[in-house]
């Protein structure tokens, strides 16, 4: 029986509405991850040899491989507690009584949507060695008689890097945290009070426990776009001086795009899926278990 | 506002530094943008560096224009964020529309299988997408962007079409059922109306996200002719070094657009983000 098109069942509708996503997720998600773990296993490309785990082992041998790994890792662990420090910081001040809340308001939402890559650039004039406002600032606060070259150096590049990460990242997490400190009711506050806790154990006791949920939330995603870190680092230095700040994506991209070494680079990227496998495994198992 | 704070922050002067400083971290950098793309060529060379233009000058913007094709990337991150914006709304109100409130056995799955599309590293699959575009012959085209940027917003838009259809009473759809509308009808006439603040919301944060988008935008549409502005910016080139009284300029025009659309809808903005909220 053909359906009737004006008013179709149910069924029929509901699978009608949901075919044009599962579809575009088959193409651009469900098959290329098919394709990448095929991939992995030829030499360059795919009319080349077939070679098994041979890229496995390349990759795993390749002093760049760890670099990158090891920058990415620092990274995370660096940026993501920073960025939730901050951006606790800045929801607990946006979060005052304000009259007009517009001005906090926006300059929460401006961070956010600027693009990653125009934060790089910004944060990159900032710390230009002749013209920058960072190297005028400390000279003339007398900490400083030779401007330094912040991101030719490899230990500062990689500050820097974090730095504008952070920056960048702090303002969605305060945005979030911000909505949940608005839901925690008064009359706990009032309680706490009551009690006798000062507002060092409130914040402890009453506060933290309560925007758990967000801070998860917030976790999560940002540790998931920490690991994929590209765009700040690779505008801010690209991935110098040397390889000092070069991360797992940027080696992913530099090998697909600049050598066109796919094998190469599904290797890589399979590694990477693993290793963000890993992590995200582990947030579920905690966040699980805190929920039970 | 809680007791907790009324004690401390009574005082109008800590408020006052409290919102300065929120207000100073968030608008600090695009201001020194500003400030350095209406600095004329002498001052910008100038040392020590001057904080307030001495000489205000629009001739940067004009050599973004001329100097490079700014109003090309302008017009392909226009085309770009457009398209995949409509296309993420139209594919994701279908979905959502779906799962909250046809009668589907494994509703909760559907949605945590889209939801978890976003957990996805992009990264890893740059490879296969890559490959992908170009056996189709795509890249460098608009359609090679487009349709990744669809899968990128599908969570966020989805997710917040199902809370904006949740909240519109069965009963009104049932009652244009009853009138004689067909079910489609119905979403048409009456579910998608009453929705349209959450297709909105939708539609700013899909949008933000397409116009903010620089990997697979430098990865797959590097070709001068198709670059988006993240991309064109970056990858500008000077005669001799990286001009940044001109990149100043050009930033200023890449960030315009997005701070007008997020200062007007705000609240919108904010409600959706934490209804939804999936992006670093």
């Amino acid at each position: 029986m053909l359906p009737n098109w004006r008013d179709p069942s149910e069924k029929t509708l509901a699978v009608l509405l949901l075919a044009p996503a599962f579809l575009l997720l088959l193409l651009i998600v469900v098959y290329p991850i098919g394709k990448l773990l095929y991939n992995s296993l030829f030499a360059v490309d795919k009319d080349s040899a077939f070679i098994g785990l041979r890229n496995y082992l390349d990759v795993w041998q390749d002093p760049l491989f760890w670099n990158a790994t090891q920058n990415t890792v620092l990274i995370t662990l660096i940026t993501v507690p920073g960025a939730l420090v901050l951006g606790l910081g800045l929801a607990l001040l946006a979060n005052l009584p304000f009259r007009r809340k517009w001005p906090v308001r926006l300059a929460l939402l401006l961070p956010w949507a600027l693009p990653l890559s125009f934060a790089g650039l910004i944060f990159a004039w900032f710390l230009n060695t002749d013209y920058g406002v960072v190297n005028d600032v400390l000279r003339r606060a007398g900490l400083q008689s030779e401007p330094v070259s912040w991101l030719l150096k490899p230990n500062w590049a990689f500050a820097a890097i974090c730095l504008t990460v952070i920056w960048k990242t702090s303002s969605f997490i305060a945005l979030i945290l911000l909505a949940g400190l608005q839901m925690i009711p008064n009359s706990l506050y009032e309680a706490a009070e009551v009690d006798g806790a000062s507002r060092w154990q409130q914040f402890w006791q009453v506060t933290v426990p309560m925007l758990m949920p967000s801070i998860m939330v917030a976790l999560i995603f940002r540790t998931i776009t920490a690991l994929q870190t590209f765009d700040i680092p690779y505008t801010m230095t690209r991935g110098g001086p040397g390889e000092a700040t070069e991360t797992l994506a940027m080696l992913i991209h530099k090998y697909t795009i600049e050598y066109s070494s796919i094998g190469m680079g599904s290797t890589l990227a399979v590694n990477m899926f693993l290793i963000s496998l890993v992590v995200t495994g582990f947030y579920l198992r905690h966040i699980g278990r805190d929920a039970a | 506002m809680s007791l907790a704070h009324q004690g401390l922050w009574s005082s109008p002067m800590l408020r006052w530094a409290a919102a300065a400083l929120v207000v100073f971290n968030g608008f600090f950098p695009a201001l020194w943008i500003l400030l350095t793309s209406i600095k004329n060529e002498a001052e910008l060379v100038q040392k020590p560096i001057t904080w307030w233009p001495e000489t205000p000058t629009l001739v940067n913007y004009i050599k973004a224009f001329t100097d490079q094709p700014l109003l090309s990337y302008l017009k392909n991150s226009l085309i770009v964020a457009g398209c995949a914006t409509a296309l993420s709304l139209l594919v994701s109100a279908f979905a959502a529309y779906a799962i909250a409130r046809l009668n589907l056995r494994h509703r909760q799955l559907i949605l945590t299988c889209i939801v978890a599309s976003s957990m996805f590293p992009l990264v890893t699959l740059l490879v296969p997408i890559f490959e992908t575009m170009r056996a189709f012959g795509w890249l460098n085209t608009y359609a090679a962007l487009i349709l990744p940027y669809v899968v990128l917003n599908l969570p966020v838009c989805t997710l917040v079409l199902v809370s904006f259809f949740q909240s519109i009473p069965r009963d009104l759809e049932n009652a244009a059922m009853i009138d004689g509308c067909t079910r489609l009808g119905a979403l048409a006439r009456v579910v998608l109306p009453l929705a349209a603040p959450g297709v909105f919301t939708a539609g700013i944060l899909a949008f933000v996200n397409a116009w903010d988008e620089f990997l697979l935008a430098l990865s797959l549409n590097a070709s001068p002719a198709v670059r988006t502005l993240p991309v064109g910016i970056t990858l500008y080139q000077g005669e001799f070094t990286f001009p940044w009284p001109i990149i100043s300029a050009a930033l200023i025009v890449a960030i315009v657009p997005i701070a007008i659309l997020i200062a007007l809808f705000q609240e919108r903005v904010v409600g959706g983000l934490t209804q939804g909220g999936i992006k670093g």
